[in-house]
């Protein structure tokens, strides 16, 4: 099995580092940080407008992202490409500027109980506020005008079929609006806009080995046109007069103010490392150790995977919970494995409380998830430590 | 590596010694959904002193054993005087040295204490 952690230099001052928490936010590679660093040193400017070399430079790289991110999840238009904040501020844009807009009272919006609460309670909000009928995980219909839905699952792994399930709703609906929360799977598996066919797709720069502070939102052409911004003030605008203004045409129209520049050309350079690795190599090397990961779980008899305790349909992402008495809480496991073992998992409910409840697991799991530079011996580390953990609980 | 989980504090988790209710006591209760903690405190007081109390409720093994020692630690102290504890006695009476995220689930007890009366 291939080692990729010489690509990351957080390994060259924590060896011993076992990162199991990519779901959260993924490590950064060299070459990344080495782009950031080209624009703060050779280019820093801002983009748009500067009748100078150093600024047009910078606009190049911020427009040529732009045009990679486009190939990468294989947009027809790199106008369908605008950058955000991340995950969150993508979805809250779907919501706000073209849900609030294009529908009316009564409308259904449907969301899966399975959702990451930056995919549930934008949409919660909207409907509360607007009259609108907001479900979870029922049946869509012809009232069912907007779907959002997660491609993986950050809790369960699971890889959606959303392109059966958006074939499927828009024969029963066929003015329905999907939007897929792709966060966790962009860094992690192919995607391609054009064969899913969602009407919006987010995702964020930092799950996919990018710089924190930026994320993408794709929307189909025609949806775009749909929409209104919701955010106003410098580069959005085409006119501004005293008394009114207009839009710029293309997606600057939904980027105002100065953008994340560095963030957004390291995405750029996120896609590069991507590519020179191959999602093809990503895939195969989180898959072998995604099958190791469950094997060896399985083992544990203390220990319950949420939902499938399967390798198959699903990705590096699984979430663990004990219900045997006196054993603590994910909090107190997360805490052992942390502290005496340098393996960094998550705790708690992972942004979903309502897909926890439905299990009725309402303490929360412990969440392993998957990046490329872990390797076997990472997973060999969280046994050790969870080995431990029953050490510490089991009554003497 | 200081040892969090040592004995005294497992002790107290596993076999809590307040763990239950009083009838017709003053209670108060608190929820940490994110850590999916939850606690109610029953205490029982005469001329302001807390002659007896107890606990209720579910969390991690440092939020549950720190409400009991604390409880040990309270009774037959007057009301009043609990309120006015901080966090770092909950520390002392631990006899451990809390991380930040650690120290919600620690001092969780004395946060609903202090809602009493």
């Amino acid at each position: 099995m291939k080692n990729y952690k010489k690509y990351f230099l957080i390994f060259d001052k924590n060896a011993d580092l076992h990162y199991l928490d990519s779901g959260a936010t993924t490590l950064k590679p060299k070459m990344v940080l080495e782009k950031m660093m080209e624009y703060y040193t050779e280019y820093s400017a801002n983009i748009h407008r500067g009748l100078y070399p150093i600024s047009e430079k910078a606009t190049e790289e911020y427009e040529n992202t732009r045009q990679k991110v486009a190939d990468f999840i294989g947009a027809k238009y790199p106008g369908e490409i605008v950058f955000t904040s991340g995950t969150t501020d993508s979805l809250n844009l779907a919501a706000a500027g073209w849900a609030k807009r294009n529908l009316k009272a009564g409308d259904e919006v449907m969301v899966t109980i399975a959702e990451h609460h930056s995919n549930f309670v934008p949409w919660q909000q909207l409907a509360l506020k607007n009259n609108f009928k907001f479900v979870v995980s029922g049946e869509v219909t012809k009232k069912t005008k907007l779907l959002a839905i997660n491609h993986v699952s950050n809790v369960l792994g699971t890889v959606t079929p959303i392109k059966s399930i958006i074939k499927k709703a828009r024969e029963i609906s066929p003015e329905i609006c999907v939007v897929v929360d792709g966060a966790q799977a962009v860094g992690h598996m192919p995607v391609d806009m054009v064969d899913l066919d969602a009407d919006f797709y987010a995702f964020s720069g930092h799950k996919m080995y990018g710089p924190t502070g930026v994320g993408v939102l794709y929307g189909k052409a025609k949806r775009w046109l749909e929409m209104e911004p919701t955010r106003f003030g410098g580069g959005m605008i085409k006119t501004v007069s005293t008394t009114e203004s207009t839009w710029a045409d293309g997606p600057e129209k939904f980027e105002a103010g100065t953008p994340p520049i560095a963030e957004v050309i390291g995405l750029g350079a996120t896609i590069d490392f991507i590519k020179e690795i191959g999602r093809e190599n990503i895939v195969k090397h989180e898959k072998e150790l995604t099958d190791y990961l469950i094997e060896k779980i399985n083992k544990i008899e203390w220990l319950k995977i949420m939902g499938l305790g399967i390798s198959s349909g699903r990705l590096g992402v699984v979430s663990m919970y004990s219900e045997a008495p006196g054993m603590g809480t994910s909090h107190d496991m997360a805490d052992i494995l942390g502290r005496e073992f340098n393996v960094c998992v998550r705790a708690g409910h992972h942004c979903a409380m309502p897909l926890h409840t439905q299990f009725g697991v309402e303490t929360g799991t412990v969440r392993v998830s998957l990046g490329i530079y872990n390797t076997k011996e990472d997973v060999d580390e969280l046994i050790k430590g969870l080995e431990k953990v029953w050490m510490t609980f089991i009554k003497k | 590596m200081d040892d969090l989980y040592k004995e005294i504090i497992l002790e107290h988790y596993q076999n809590p010694d307040h763990m239950g209710k009083i009838e017709g006591a003053i209670e108060a209760g608190e929820a940490n959904m994110t850590c999916g903690d939850s606690l109610k405190i029953y205490a029982k007081v005469e001329n302001g002193v807390i002659i007896d109390a107890k606990f209720e409720g579910g969390g991690c093994a440092i939020s549950m054993a720190a409400v009991d020692m604390l409880l040990d630690n309270v009774i037959g102290k007057k009301l009043t005087e609990v309120k006015k504890m901080s966090g770092v006695e909950i520390e002392k009476m631990m006899g451990v040295e809390l991380t930040p995220s650690r120290k919600k689930c620690a001092y969780l007890g004395l946060e609903v204490l202090k809602k009493l009366g």
